[in-house]
């Protein structure tokens, strides 16, 4: 009888092995497709940052150690990349999330054509960054025929030429543009998952809309708004397409993204050097979405009775 | 404190034909605990909206203390509501949630915790002050919403079947706390409920509602005695009152083979005879029926009856208090004891 059960047991193991393969194999290749696509070349970049690499003139790969590491510290053009990335990140972060806020506000309450405004509104961000940076490049900020010149001509002013005067700057108008309704749509799901009674007892408790706003619905916004936060900066970070389009790395607008593209395939063709800035900016995105969340987190604590 | 008034007050919401409350014409007097009762659907969550301002009023007129509110913002109306999932601000401490009214109006920090305090003092709330909604019992979390609502000392308290989310144990238990509650505060009070015990327990007078209309208002007593209605006899009762349908055209009234004493004063044909539970009695004579449920309730037993009344099948349903030994399917005579309810054909009461 006991060896019975002792086989009994060992079959009801097989059977959940078994089991547990039948689910995990068809989920393999995938896993392997992402480590491949995404771990090895994480390695490989944090192999060759510790690597003199230089295609042209061609030269046999050197181990260096840190002192791509050390480098960067005195690199003034490093310094200066690191810092548009930061100012560039946080403008554009900070901009869409309040327009997106400011937007999902007035699309909360009911009107007529609502659906129409809430899909137009949608646009900006399903359109490719190649062209939207394009798109404002050549229709709005050109200066000979761009509608923000025209609107100024008409208006009587001399006309501007908004990418050389401010070339950070368009960047972040274009990034704003685009990134407003994804905060907007997510800001839109807090509001809509507020329970209407909650406040309506507001109202009631003789509450006036600002307050209500201010004491009710933004700290139960908070994790919508850590959360665009947290994705806008991820994004927002690695930047390139509108640096490129835009200003081809104008003056104050090169980011580290762009900076590294310089460094490497755009003609440094310092690869070692390239892939240490790169391991910076994944350090650094961590840490700055880590901090953007905590200061978000404090601002939004609610304050005692 | 105040008095209320509904008057013609009606609400159709927009995409509907029907109105959800039709025309309400009700006088609540000061200090007064009205309830506000009905099947689901029938207006009452929308009549206690209208009063708090928080339902647009589409005719007709709603006054607090003596001042026309038709046109006034929920928080400038002095009003105090208890909603049905309480509706706790799920950001705020209890304290906050029950000092909130009191911060809109710019009262003072000390002020507030003070009256904080006390009203948790009466509602045995004070270890809970600094905890989160989310993080009471549904019992506890009831009590926040009456705090919050008797912080505000305000001139009318609105609640939507605020006991609704207790168990049945807690509901009864603190059915008579809030109406002690309410005495003792002596704020004018509409309590909305679907329990007609609820309403009958605790109200000064209850108004009954169907499909947005108002049937009768009148003192618990008075509307068990006396119903206006047919509606209004099978809605308030527990069971509910036996009627029985009667041919107007077929000679002295009968149940069965029993005669109706009392004829109509006027001359107005009756259309149902209503009879309650403990006004019929099983004995020796009587109309013969059939035993078919014996609900045993111990102290007492509802026995349905089955009779033959006007040629159809007919089920009574009879109080019969102290130990029985009837069985089912036993054949008994059921007597008429008390007074008989007349309602005419259109269901309105006919008086005797
Ligand atoms: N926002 C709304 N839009 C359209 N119709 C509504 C709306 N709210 C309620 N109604 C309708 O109005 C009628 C009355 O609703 P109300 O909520 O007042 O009923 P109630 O008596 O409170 O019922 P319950 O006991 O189920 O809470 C119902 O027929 C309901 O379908
Ligand atoms: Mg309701």
């Amino acid at each position: 009888m006991t060896a019975a059960t002792a086989d009994r047991a060992k079959l009801l193991a097989k059977r959940n092995r078994l089991e547990a393969w039948k689910r995990r194999l068809p989920l393999l290749p995938a896993l392997l497709f992402t480590i491949v696509v995404t771990q090895v070349p994480f390695v490989l970049s944090l192999w060759y940052s510790f690597t003199e690499w230089r295609i042209n003139p061609p030269s046999p790969r050197t181990f260096i150690g840190v002192d791509n590491y050390t480098g960067l510290v005195s690199n003034s053009f490093f310094r200066d990349a690191a810092f548009t990335t930061i100012f560039m990140t946080v403008a554009s972060v900070l901009l869409s999330l309040l327009l997106g806020t400011g937007l999902a506000l007035l699309l909360d309450r009911d009107f007529f054509g609502r659906g129409l405004a809430r899909t137009l509104l949608i646009t900006p961000f399903l359109i490719m960054p190649v062209v939207a940076g394009l798109v404002w490049k050549t229709q709005m900020f050109n200066s000979s025929f761009g509608v923000l010149n025209w609107i100024l001509e008409t208006l009587g002013f001399d006309s501007i030429e908004f990418v050389s005067r401010w070339p950070a700057g368009s960047i972040i108008v274009v990034l704003v543009w685009q990134w407003m309704p994804f905060m907007m749509l997510i800001v839109l799901a807090g509001l809509q998952g507020q329970d209407p009674s909650v406040l309506e007892a507001a109202r009631v408790d003789g509450a006036s809309s600002f307050s209500i706003f201010g004491q009710i619905t933004l700290p139960q916004l908070r994790p919508y708004l850590e959360l665009g936060t947290l994705l806008g900066t991820i994004y927002l970070i690695q930047v390139f397409d509108h640096v490129e389009v835009i200003t081809g790395g104008g003056p104050g607008s090169t980011n580290i993204p762009y900076f590294v593209f310089q460094r490497s395939i755009g003609g440094g063709w310092r690869f070692g050097e390239a892939s240490a800035f790169s391991i910076v900016v994944v350090v650094a995105s961590i840490v700055i979405a880590n901090l953007g969340l905590r200061v978000l987190s404090n601002l939004l604590e609610g304050e005692a009775p | 404190m105040a008095d209320v008034t509904y008057d013609g007050a009606t609400r159709i919401y927009p995409g509907t034909e029907i109105a959800a409350v039709d025309s309400l014409d009700l006088d609540i007097a000061d200090g007064e605990f009205l309830v506000l009762v009905g099947p689901s659907g029938s207006g009452k969550s929308t009549a206690l909206r209208m009063l708090a301002g928080l339902e647009f009023i589409d005719g007709g007129s709603v006054s607090i203390g003596g001042r026309d509110v038709t046109l006034t913002p929920p928080q400038d109306r002095d009003i105090a509501m208890v909603f049905q999932n309480y509706a706790l601000y799920p950001n705020m401490t209890v304290a906050a949630n029950m000092g909130f009214a009191l911060k809109q109006r710019g009262i003072e920090k000390e002020e507030r915790a003070r009256r904080v305090r006390e009203a948790a003092k009466v509602l045995d709330l004070e270890e809970y002050l600094d905890r989160k909604p989310k993080n009471l019992s549904g019992g506890q979390r009831q009590r926040v919403a009456m705090g919050r609502a008797i912080v505000r000392e305000p001139q009318v308290f609105l609640m939507d079947e605020p006991l609704s989310n207790l168990d049945a144990k807690l509901r009864v238990q603190t059915r008579t706390e809030l109406a002690e509650l309410q005495a003792r505060l002596g704020v004018t009070t509409v309590y909305v409920t679907h329990d007609q015990v609820e309403a009958m327990t605790m109200g000064h007078r209850v108004a009954v509602l169907r499909d947005g209309k108002l049937q009768q208002v009148a003192r618990p007593r008075d509307l068990y005695s006396t119903p206006a209605n047919r509606f209004v006899a099978g809605f308030i009762g527990s069971p509910a009152m036996n009627l029985i349908d009667v041919d107007p055209g077929n000679g002295p009234l009968q149940l069965g083979t029993a005669p109706i004493t009392g004829a109509p004063a006027s001359g107005t044909a009756v259309g149902t005879v209503g009879v309650r539970p403990e006004h019929l009695r099983l004995g020796s004579t009587g109309i013969n029926g059939r035993v078919t449920v014996i609900e045993e309730l111990g102290s007492q037993a509802f026995v349905h009856v089955a009779i033959e009344h006007e040629g159809r099948d007919e089920v009574l349903v009879v109080r019969d208090e102290g130990e029985t030994d009837i069985q089912r399917n036993d054949n008994v005579q059921v007597g008429i004891l008390g007074p008989c309810h007349l309602f005419g054909t259109d269901g309105e009461r006919i008086d005797q």
